[in-house]
């Protein structure tokens, strides 16, 4: 069960992923991104991390890709044009990408926890709104409270960053 | 052997994939808009890694730690949009290549 | 009182010389008033000295110390032994008559007053050398000395003729000082003292090896450039650019025989090598004869002179190097008083002919000039050993010290032929036959002032064979007198008169061309050639050098490569984002990379 689940999030995932990077439409972009994220929630809960999903998918896919399309359609953004191919870059890429799937995998895999197998059911942690919001309040207060600044810092930045100047 | 169980090594294993698709797409598109969308990527990547680490190691912490990395995500992206915005109503443009006049 | 007799005759001329430059300058009668003074009066002094010691006893005046370390003692002090006594009473005497000469030679020169203040300051070197009771104090007068000469020659500053003869003086002295300092320094570090009083018990010592022959041919390098001995002889024939009476006094009389001065000082050092002895020996013999040669075809009055004084030192040189030092003072008490009034005597015939020195355009002076003309006979007399006059006295006693170095007797008796020739040929073309320049037709002798001074120089020259040298030498420097080189030398020596009368009596042009003689033996040319030329290149090389590898390659060359660094770092900053990123993540991933491989995961 677990591996049905995971290979199919994960094929989801990256091919959403790749569509976000080649895809020259930003709204085109902009959607597979969503697409990708929700793929992101549901890879966390395979990882019993239930809240964390539910969390992933409001704020992130919900709030902040919805922001990202309301600033595409206020500065309407054309399609990407057209470039003309350069060999030297197709190349890097290549070698980048044969680099990539021949060494991640050794790496990730050279860890000695990485040999811990997933079934479900026996993690030691829980992903529970309840625990998480006790762990959160409690032991890191404080930076929740920075956090709250943090947002509220980035509030008045944007206002200010967007305001016309005055007389136009 | 990657066909049997499901290890904490696939997961840090996709992990580290997006995270190269992330940097592909920073590194190489042209508009502005897609190198954020593509640095959300880099964050979820990282992301995945916390909460996988934490759930094989018995670390919920890295849960909260995940929390707090999607609020600062969305901070980060609403200042960079409000910049883009400002920046936009001047150059008209978000090619990232007409934005390079802090140079030597 | 009497001890401190040599600081006053030392010190007045130099207070003379100070006050002459630094108030008197305007003043020139007031200024050559105090510089004849104080010569006349360190004259008396000497005379003094000479009267009241007795000859064999040593009289030290009070010393000063003055370095102290490591051993080396050397004291600024002055020593008044009978060859100082001696030599000083020489120097102040005909220093004195000198100063009278000049009063009427410069008495038409606007820069009179300098020429006395050098002059006195002359005197004051000098005698700072012959009182000097050590090498390092005699050393820093041998180059006053050089100093004076350089001025003096110099004098008529405004002739490059002048200032380039004072300076080849000054270079070519020096180049024997670093020989002398090498020797002074290689005395003390044999004998651990420099003074001279020590210097023959510490050297009896005996120090053999090459170590002494070294030593001392070191100091014979210093007589080299003072005496100006071969190879550093050169200077002296141009030092004829000074006025006469520095001709006469410095580069006849006093200051060429500093150094022979300074071997009979040093003369317990050199003994102990039979190789240096021998090099000072055959050097001195040579060189009596080669300007003996070149004499006979000089034109210039002063030159021929010149000429005759480089033998002339060389028969000194030659005798301290057969290691008789009586003959060696003998001729050079006599040389003194002969070569300075035939100088005095041309520097007459020029003034006489209205600043001609070419005795080619001279003629017919024995009419219009006959004291000149007869008191040049005289010196000539003494100068070519004819007796009884006080030359022949001399110079029969060194070729007594040949008797038994039959080499040397050869060169030194065919010297005295040729000798005898070219100073005849001078008296012959300069005074004899008809006028052949306007000058000469306008000739009359000078006022008394240069008058009497070569009366008492020619008066001197005859009678001057008379003085007991050798008593202020100490025991064992009498001269002998042997029979056979006595009767051979005088017959070599009559025998040049025959072939210059008959060449050139009556003559009106040179009809004898030697170019070889008349070039110097192109000896000045080969210097230039090669030391001078040679100096150049590399002051060339090094200019070029300088200019590429020091001015271009290094100064410029790290400017330039600090702008191109700067340059190329430039490119760094592009500007753009998205390469910035690249460059962190590249070096966020070879961070990573270390990492990993240095385990710290593992």
């Amino acid at each position: 069960m677990e591996q049905i689940f995971f290979w199919s999030l994960a094929i989801g995932l990256l091919t959403a992923a790749t569509a976000v990077v080649v895809l020259r439409n930003p709204v085109s972009s902009a959607v597979c991104l969503v697409v990708a994220l929700v793929f992101q929630a549901a890879l966390f809960v395979t990882l019993e991390a239930n809240f964390l999903a539910a969390v992933q998918v409001i704020v992130y896919a919900g709030a902040v890709m919805v922001l990202f399309l309301f600033v595409i359609m206020l500065l309407d953004v054309k399609e990407e044009a057209r470039r003309p191919m350069v060999w030297s870059k197709v190349v890097a890429v290549g070698a980048g990408v044969v680099v990539a799937i021949l060494g991640i995998p050794r790496l990730a895999t050279s860890f000695p926890a990485s040999q811990k197998t997933l079934v479900w059911g026996q993690g030691k942690t829980s992903g529970a709104a309840q625990d998480l919001g006790t762990l959160l309040f409690a032991s890191y207060a404080p930076l929740f409270l920075l956090t709250g600044v943090l947002l509220l810092v980035a509030t008045i930045g944007v206002v200010v960053l967007c305001r016309r100047d005055p007389g136009t | 052997m990657i066909f049997s169980e499901i290890t904490l090594g696939h997961y840090l294993a996709l992990s580290g994939f997006l995270f190269i698709i992330g940097l592909a797409g920073v590194l190489l598109r042209r508009s502005l808009l897609i190198v954020m969308m593509s640095l959300e990527l880099l964050l979820n990547a990282a992301n995945l890694a916390l909460v996988a680490v934490g759930r094989f190691q018995g670390l919920p912490d890295t849960q909260v730690a995940v929390f707090f990395v999607i609020t600062v995500a969305a901070a980060e992206v609403a200042i960079g949009l409000a910049i883009l915005v400002a920046i936009f109503r001047v150059k008209k443009t978000t090619a990232i290549d007409s934005m390079s006049s802090l140079r030597f | 009182m009497i001890a401190y007799t040599p600081y006053l005759i030392l010190l007045l001329p130099l207070v003379a010389a100070v006050l002459i430059r630094l108030f008197l300058h305007p003043f020139p009668k007031i200024a050559v008033t105090c510089s004849v003074g104080a010569c006349l009066l360190s004259f008396g002094g000497s005379l003094l000295l000479l009267a009241s010691g007795t000859p064999s006893g040593g009289m030290a005046a009070p010393t000063v110390t003055w370095i102290e370390f490591a051993g080396l003692k050397a004291n600024f002090g002055l020593v008044a032994d009978p060859l100082a006594r001696m030599m000083a009473a020489l120097v102040t005497g005909v220093a004195f008559l000198v100063h009278i000469y000049s009063i009427g030679y410069l008495s038409k020169d606007p820069s009179r007053s300098r020429f006395f203040a050098e002059l006195s300051l002359f005197v004051f070197s000098m005698l700072g050398i012959v009182f000097a009771d050590n090498l390092v104090t005699m050393f820093i007068f041998w180059e006053l000395v050089g100093l004076s000469s350089y001025l003096l020659i110099g004098f008529w500053f405004d002739r490059p003729a002048a200032g380039a003869a004072a300076n080849k003086a000054f270079l070519v002295n020096r180049i024997g000082d670093f020989g002398f300092i090498l020797g002074i320094l290689g005395t003390w570090s044999l004998f651990g003292t420099i003074g001279f009083a020590d210097l023959p018990s510490r050297a009896s010592a005996g120090v053999a090896g090459w170590a002494v022959t070294a030593v001392g041919l070191g100091l014979f390098c210093g007589c080299l450039g003072k005496s100006a001995q071969f190879p550093l002889h050169v200077w002296l024939p141009d030092s004829m650019e000074g006025p006469t009476p520095v001709s006469s006094l410095l580069h006849a009389a006093t200051m060429v025989v500093a150094g022979v001065y300074m071997l009979i000082r040093v003369l317990p050092v050199l003994e102990l090598s039979q190789v240096t002895m021998t090099t000072i020996a055959w050097v001195g013999g040579i060189m009596t004869l080669l300007p003996a040669m070149i004499a006979c075809q000089q034109n210039d009055i002063k030159r021929i002179l010149a000429y005759s004084t480089l033998s002339e030192i060389a028969y000194m040189v030659m005798a301290v190097g057969l290691g008789v030092t009586g003959p060696a003072m003998y001729h050079l008490m006599t040389h003194a008083f002969f070569k300075c009034l035939l100088f005095l005597a041309s520097g007459s015939v020029i003034h006489g002919c209205h600043e001609e020195q070419d005795i080619w355009k001279m003629g017919g002076l024995s009419k219009r000039m006959p004291f000149t003309y007869r008191v040049t006979w005289i010196g000539t007399i003494a100068l070519c050993g004819i007796p009884p006059v006080s030359g022949f006295w001399s110079k029969d006693a060194i070729f007594t010290a040949t008797a038994s170095h039959p080499g040397l007797a050869a060169v030194s008796m065919l010297a005295g032929f040729f000798t005898s020739f070219f100073m005849l040929r001078m008296i012959l073309v300069a005074f004899g036959g008809n006028p052949r320049g306007e000058g000469a037709k306008h000739a009359h002798e000078g006022p008394p002032v240069m008058v009497v001074p070569m009366l008492i120089l020619a008066v001197l020259s005859i009678f001057s064979g008379l003085f007991p040298v050798e008593a202020f030498l100490g025991a064992g420097h009498e001269a002998h007198h042997a029979s056979w080189t006595l009767w051979v030398s005088l017959l070599v020596a009559l025998a040049g008169f025959i072939p210059a009368y008959q060449i050139y009596a009556g003559a009106n042009q040179d009809p004898v061309s030697i170019p070889l003689l008349r070039g110097k033996f192109y000896i000045d040319e080969f210097y230039q050639r090669f030391f001078v030329a040679g100096q150049d290149g590399l002051g060339r090389l090094a200019d070029a050098f300088e200019g590429w590898v020091v001015r271009g390659f290094i100064v410029r060359g790290s400017g330039v490569m600090a702008r191109a660094a700067g340059q190329g770092l430039r490119l760094v900053q592009c500007g753009q984002v998205q390469i910035y990123a690249a460059v962190f993540i590249v070096g966020a991933m070879l961070l990573v990379g270390w990492l990993i491989r240095s385990g710290a995961w593992k």
